[in-house]
């Protein structure tokens, strides 16, 4: 398998108040094609920024590679889910999820046929034409999931996308995303707080440090997913992965709070 | 037909404290005129104003008065949001623009427009081109300023999800930063509104030259305080009729108001 | 050097930062002149206008027709002010009252206020009264406007909360109400003194015998245009120098607010 994103050495650092704030300390992280990569780790430690950085938004000191290439800020073939207010407000679903297809070379009617598929598949066929501010949170994500996928991204950067939603609605989101990734085999580096939908979804998981932030542990994660969310979260293999990141996690945010408090 | 009747009765009763008071003044008013409380010169009667106004409609001049006037103002305020929101957007987008053109604006946000008649007067003369220039400089500075905040308050959420689906820059400033800056230039644009209105009005009433301003002057050098009062009724309409316009429009144009 | 002079020069060096666009555009003002690529009775050069604003204030003629605009705005200002915190809290505790005179304050506050001064001028004739009155009318509705909206946007929690302490109908009213308010009151002083300097000038140059608008009236009528600009600038920079006067009052009154409201 190829790598399709490599991250080395990676550090950012903030100018605040008075002094610096070391959001992440030479962090390195690769991952394969095709694979779905969860990264988890104590509040503030840095996650979010490192996935801003590969999202090209933000600066920052060492090497991040997508197909062997530098990044030069955001790009098409990153696609990016932001955990709430990404929708463009002035523009209705339908229009929404056209947005980034104006970009593309497509005929009129292709793009039709693309965002008529994409609403049909997140199940909105009846707000095409409604406003975000009409939306529940769960359907907003929904559009902006599908204004993601109608560019066909390689690589699928996921930033608490579900974070902002109450516990129902988000296993919804959980089990269609699965089910997108399975049926399209993207590359997707997910950031979570929640460590149980981390082992629900991907198969490696990254546990970040307290901040300065950089990987302290992986996880793989090897989960037969064919047997239903049910029978899958109510196992024992599920239960051991997720104890064990939950308690490496743990280590990390106790740390913090004594350095914290030191 | 009983529909009419219905909703005029609940119209009545949703309005009904706002029609007492109105109603009230009103009455006040006339009775005032009618006992002579005031001289007549001070105090003309509410159907003296109301005849004279609907005397001035008749001749024509109210009308002309009103084109006259309201050309200007929606000249001027059309250069001023044009130039202003341009301006807004740059000054968010590039530090050098803000830094160059932010303590101007600062220092000319508070200060009376009104004092540079004579300037304008001087520059580019009595006529409507004067007027209309004024009105723009009165205006420009809230349309900036607010065009500036909104831009800087745009969440970079939405910045990025735009650049991460292809924007060019170009598209970028006017395709997503001003559209999302929609809902507060348009509440700058309330705001101006009754500003444009006032410079206009006493542009005119300062320099001569046309329409209801300088008609007031007219009015009130020659002591006809019915058409004093005619004049100050119907610009107060139109203060009014202006701005549930735009409340209309808002409510009409989701992409107007200001969403959470 | 300490921190605290450190931290005063670096906020000098900041605020000389912020000027000097300012300066750059007064070079370019002053190029515009020497050059002839203007011609200076239409646009006199910064030296000549700085030229006429020391004669003149030394001279007193601007300085004492300054004051006499100050005088006029800042009293209508006051009063209006008084009487409109007293209306708008008056409005914002009985909601009889507001819905009774809620329409007739939206209604005026349409009217242009300019509008008024032929008939005050009716009323009172020229002079400090009429432009006075202007002053007082203009001011009175933004100031209701907004104590009424700081008033009844106060939390009723807070007002339980002093009740439950023992607090009368008064006290409520001046240590719960009026400060939950100041900082919406603020911001309508801050409004109104923009409004009290445009109707004082505009008074003035409708019709008066004294005051900045008259004054930069009668130069641009005589042709003297480098005073006519320096009148115009002082009353740019009074105007300037007045709102970030109410900012600190503000900043000062306002320093326990939670929004920050009081770092100008």
């Amino acid at each position: 398998m190829t790598t399709k994103i490599r991250i080395r050495g990676v550090s950012k650092t903030y100018q605040s108040g008075d002094g610096h704030v070391h959001a992440l300390d030479r962090t390195d992280l690769a991952v394969s094609e095709g694979e779905f990569v969860s990264i988890v780790g104590p509040s503030g430690c840095g996650k979010s920024t490192l996935l801003y950085i590969v999202g090209g938004f933000i600066a920052a000191d060492g090497e991040v590679l997508v197909d062997d290439r530098a990044i030069a800020g955001p790009g098409i073939e990153r696609g990016v889910v932001f955990q709430e207010y990404a929708l463009f407000p002035w523009l209705t679903v339908r229009r929404n999820i056209l947005y980034g297809l104006e970009n593309r070379d497509l005929a009129a009617a292709a793009r039709n046929r693309i965002a008529d598929r994409l609403i049909g598949v997140i199940g909105l066929k009846s707000f095409e034409h409604r406003y975000p501010r009409e939306l529940s949170g769960g359907m907003k994500q929904r559009v902006a999931l599908a204004r993601t996928l109608a560019c066909d991204p390689a690589i699928l950067l996921l930033d608490e996308p579900f974070g902002a939603l109450d516990a129902q609605t988000r296993e919804v989101m959980q089990d269609e995303l699965l089910r997108i990734w399975l049926e399209t085999r993207k590359t997707v580096l997910m950031v979570t707080h929640d460590v149980t939908e981390a082992v629900f979804l991907s198969n490696r998981i990254c546990v970040m440090s307290a901040r300065p932030g950089r990987i302290v542990e992986e996880f793989v994660v090897d989960l037969d997913r064919s047997v239903g969310r049910e029978r899958l979260m109510l196992s024992d293999a599920f239960n051991k992965v997720r104890n064990e990141v939950w308690l490496a996690v743990r280590k990390q945010a106790v740390m913090a709070a004594q350095e914290a408090i030191a | 037909m009983a529909d009419a009747a219905g909703i005029t009765r609940r119209w009545i009763a949703g309005n009904a404290r706002a029609l007492v008071s109105v109603g009230a003044v009103l009455i006040a008013w006339e009775a005032a005129a009618r006992l002579e409380l005031a001289p007549p010169l001070f105090l003309p009667s509410v159907s003296a104003v109301a005849s004279r106004i609907a005397a001035l409609t008749a001749d024509g001049s109210l009308p002309i008065d009103l084109a006259v006037s309201l050309a200007r103002t929606f000249a001027g305020l059309a250069l001023a949001t044009a130039a202003g929101v341009t301006l807004g957007i740059a000054m968010a987008r590039s530090r050098a623009l803000h830094w160059l053109f932010d303590p101007l604006v600062s220092l000319g946000f508070p200060a009376p427009k009104i004092a540079f008649i004579p300037v304008f007067i001087l520059w580019f003369g009595i006529d409507s081109l004067s007027k209309v220039l004024l009105v723009a400089f009165a205006c420009v500075f809230p349309v900036v300023i607010a065009t500036y905040d909104a831009a800087r308050a745009v969440r970079r959420t939405i910045v990025w999800s735009a650049q991460s689906l292809g924007t060019s820059r170009r598209r970028l400033m006017w395709g997503v930063l001003l559209p999302a800056c929609q809902p507060r230039i348009f509440a700058a644009l309330r705001v101006a509104m009754p500003v444009a209105l006032i410079t206009t009005f006493t542009s005119e009433m300062v320099a001569g030259g046309g329409g209801m301003g300088a008609s007031l002057m007219y009015a009130q050098r020659f002591f006809e305080s019915a058409t004093v009062f005619a004049y100050i009724v119907v610009m107060l309409a139109l203060g009014l009729a202006f701005d549930n316009a735009m409340l209309m429009l808002r409510a009409r144009i989701p992409a107007w108001r200001e969403d959470g | 050097m300490t921190s605290a002079t450190a931290r005063a020069a670096g906020r000098g060096a900041a605020w000389a930062w912020r000027i000097v666009p300012i300066g750059l555009f007064l070079l370019v003002w002053q190029a515009l002149g020497s050059s002839r690529l203007v011609d200076t009775s239409f646009l006199p050069t910064p030296i000549m206008v700085a030229h006429a604003l020391g004669d003149l204030l030394s001279g007193h003629e601007i300085r004492d027709n300054l004051l006499v605009t100050l005088w006029r705005a800042i009293a209508g200002l006051v009063a209006g002010a008084a009487a409109g915190i007293a209306l708008g809290v008056g409005m914002a505790r009985s909601a009889a009252f507001r819905g009774y005179l809620a329409p007739i304050v939206g209604a005026t506050y349409s009217l242009p206020k300019t509008a008024l001064v032929p008939l005050l001028i009716l009323w009172f004739g020229i002079g400090d009264r009429m432009a006075i009155a202007a002053v007082f009318l203009t001011c009175l509705l933004p100031v209701v406007v907004h104590t009424v909206h700081g008033v009844t946007a106060t939390p009723p929690v807070l007002v339980w909360s002093a009740q439950a302490l023992g607090a009368s109908r008064r006290q409520v009213l001046w240590r719960v109400l009026l400060p939950h308010a100041l900082p919406d009151i603020f911001t309508g002083l801050r409004v109104a003194l923009g409004f009290a300097f445009v109707v004082a000038i505009s008074a003035e140059m409708i019709a008066s015998t004294a005051g900045i608008g008259r004054l930069t009236f009668m130069y641009g009528e005589n042709g003297a245009y480098d005073y006519m600009f320096a009148a115009v600038a002082s009353v740019v920079l009074v105007a300037f120098l007045a709102d970030r006067a109410l900012l600190g009052l503000g900043a000062v009154c306002l320093r326990w607010h939670e929004s920050g409201a009081g770092e100008a």
